[in-house]
């Protein structure tokens, strides 16, 4: 898959490149409107990641631009202007999706994935571990066919920590990737032990396994060997 | 002593009126008296111009002529038949010198009149003569009182139609000022300042609106300078804090990392969050202050507190804490900010849950005639009543022991008044803190 980076700030827009290379994505990069502007025309996309605040072009000019030349390509709108009504803007123009500033890369990540499963017409997506089934677009988990109550938030974590599996996710990336721009401070963090306990009982009760892994001071673990 | 205070116009016209009373009523008295000595001045020079003729009168004919000497009363006397005046010459038996003129009654054919009496003495022939020549007043004071009557009557016209004058004169000569005053009173933001100059031809006003203008225009730029300020900055922080989040999350994923230094990333991600915070609070403040969030959405305030409620369930329940609702069925639509309304909704509710260790968050609404009236109340450590009136006051917070760095609830403050929603706060110390929010209702928002 090919993603084109626009980021007027060419240090973010690197760390971009490396994690999503890494990823086993073909990154190109603009750090102007208009080189943005010009390598869209030319050359065919899956995914542009789009910085909304370019110096030197209005980022909605150039959704249009991508919706004339790239119809085919998934927009990711960021934007350091955490503002609803530029999001609705942004999504109302074409956009698919929408990241303030400053994102989690594993956030960025998961998007990614989420409307190539959406896009790319995906009937089901299932993620096996054990004997479990993780039906990442039926958002289920099964167990031998057996349905495991999950809440809302708890699906949510699962789901995050298995697709980031063998990876250490931080406290805040989880409260993140479930809570969105809501969470204030740190001690809200805590919760998300709480969440983790949960999950980890509900999954205890089927397979004595330890899927989730602590690390003292720092996270959580999915570990998952293929 | 209370001082009342007036307007200026008031006071001039009371003034105005206070002096012209006063002069008037000066005149009043004075007019009658003046014109009492006015007409006896006349009276009297008409008197002298009378004897004058009746002198040359006795020079030309004779004092004979008009006393018989041989009669045995030795006088001449005339007068006319309404008695209005008369003239007499007596001869006198003393030899003395007279020349008075003075009010004094006379008999004439059994009626008592008052005169004006010019009495003079002549000697002619060797002998004394007394010629009285009178003047009846009855004219005199009926004309005294006709004046006197016309004067009040005319005064007091005169009295009503300058003050009439003088307070439309007032009026417009100080309309000026009103409109200055009034546009003084209109401001709540400078920015809102009506800036068109007011139409007057008295330089001072012009001055001083003019000075006015320039001022607010001052002001207005140094309020503008400062929210753009806050919000550029929030904005260019956003962008290196992005940088720096990346490169850490970047660090984090690599394999060779120790324990230890991914404690210490997570850590430095930490406080980049509260940093992060802390940069988008500001920012979402600045753009109330720059008032960039529109107003126009009808909210259903019922729905929203359960879709707050919704969010923040798991931290009542994982504290241990229960929830009480006893919330009013009838629907309520506010205009407003959604995004902005459920950040104020959930920041008391985060708050309320932060501050109690054990018990309930208790949630009532109820809707009356021209509000609803939002009551979030907890068990938790409250506060003493010097703390009540600083939480909305940025960077004050009460932490004991917990995280104290919240500008939440100056936010919430902001996003209160943006929306005209009031919000009190009842505090009893380690016993429980009630947030009451009253948002008004308009008629467009009932349904």
């Amino acid at each position: 898959m090919r993603i084109l980076i626009v980021e007027d700030e060419k240090d973010l827009a690197n760390e971009i490149r490396d994690f999503l290379v890494g990823e086993q994505y073909n990154c190109d990069m603009a750090h102007t409107g208009h080189e943005a502007s010009e390598m869209i025309a030319i050359n065919p996309y899956d995914f542009i990641l789009l910085d909304l605040g370019l110096p030197d072009y209005l980022g909605l000019d150039l959704l249009q631009e991508v919706k004339k030349y790239n119809p085919e390509s998934y927009i990711i709108i960021i934007t350091a202007r955490n503002e609803l009504e530029d999001k609705i803007k942004g999504l109302n123009s074409g956009a698919d999706d929408y990241l303030s500033k400053p994102f989690s890369i594993l956030e960025l990540l998961s998007r990614i994935q989420a409307i190539s499963r959406r896009k790319f017409g995906y009937k089901t997506s299932v993620i096996q571990f054990g004997d479990f089934n993780l039906d990442t677009i039926k958002k289920t988990l099964q167990y031998n066919n057996q349905i495991i109550e999950l809440t809302a938030k708890e699906f949510k974590l699962l789901n995050y920590l298995v697709l980031n599996k063998n990876r250490v996710l931080d406290r805040m990336q989880l409260m993140e990737h479930v809570w969105g721009d809501f969470f204030e401070e740190d001690y809200d963090s805590n919760y998300i032990d709480v969440h983790i306990k949960n999950i980890r009982k509900k999954l205890l009760a089927y397979d004595p396994k330890q899927w989730i892994k602590t690390l003292r001071g720092v996270g959580y673990k999915f570990e998952l060997t293929d | 002593m209370k001082i009342f205070k007036f307007k200026l116009k008031n006071k001039l016209v009371f003034f105005n009126a206070l002096t012209k009373t006063t002069i008037v009523t000066l005149l009043l008295i004075l007019v009658p008296w003046i014109a009492g000595i006015i007409t006896r001045q006349d009276t009297d020079n008409e008197l002298v111009q009378k004897l004058d003729k009746v002198l040359a009168l006795i020079e030309s004919d004779g004092i004979n002529n008009f006393v018989d000497q041989n009669a045995e009363l030795k006088s001449f006397g005339s007068y006319n038949i309404i008695k209005a005046e008369f003239v007499s010459i007596e001869q006198l038996d003393v030899d003395t010198l007279i020349d008075e003129i003075q009010f004094s009654q006379r008999n004439i054919e059994e009626e008592i009149i008052d005169y004006r009496v010019l009495s003079y003495s002549i000697k002619k022939d060797g002998k004394t003569y007394l010629i009285e020549i009178g003047k009846s007043m009855e004219d005199i004071y009926k004309f005294e009182q006709k004046l006197k009557s016309y004067a009040v009557i005319f005064l007091i016209i005169i009295l009503f139609l300058t003050l009439i004058i003088d307070l439309i004169f007032i009026q417009f000569l100080l309309k000026p000022l009103d409109k200055i005053t009034k546009k003084l009173h209109n401001i709540k933001d400078p920015v809102n300042f009506d800036y068109s100059n007011i139409d007057s031809q008295t330089t001072d006003f012009v001055y001083l609106d003019q000075s006015i203008n320039a001022l607010m225009q001052k002001i207005e730029k140094a309020f503008i300078n400062e929210r753009e300020y806050i919000g550029n900055v929030s904005h260019e922080l956003l962008t290196p804090i992005s940088i720096i989040r990346t490169k850490l999350d970047n660090i984090m994923l690599s394999k060779s990392l120790s324990e230890t230094d991914m404690i210490k990333i997570v850590e430095a991600k930490q406080t980049l969050h509260r940093l992060t915070n802390l940069v988008r609070t500001l920012l979402v403040m600045s753009r109330i202050e720059n008032e960039e969030y529109l107003l126009n959405e009808k909210v259903n305030i019922n729905q929203l507190i359960d879709e707050v409620i919704n969010e923040i369930n798991d931290k009542i329940l994982f504290k241990g804490l229960s929830l009480e609702r006893n919330e009013s069925k009838t629907v309520f639509h506010f205009t407003g900010n959604k995004q902005l309304l459920f950040t104020m909704i959930y920041n008391i509710i985060n708050n309320s849950i932060r501050y109690t260790e054990a018990g309930s968050i208790t949630i009532i609404s109820k809707v009356s005639k021209d509000s609803f009236i939002l009551n979030i109340t907890d068990t938790g450590i409250g506060m003493i009543p010097n703390q009540t009136e600083q939480i909305f006051l940025r960077h004050k917070s009460f932490g004991q022991g917990i995280d104290n760095y919240g500008i939440g609830l100056t936010l919430t403050k902001k996003i209160a008044d943006y929306h005209k929603i009031t919000i009190s706060v009842n505090s009893e110390h380690k016993i429980g803190t009630s947030i009451i929010l009253s948002f008004p209702s308009t008629k467009s928002d009932k349904v």
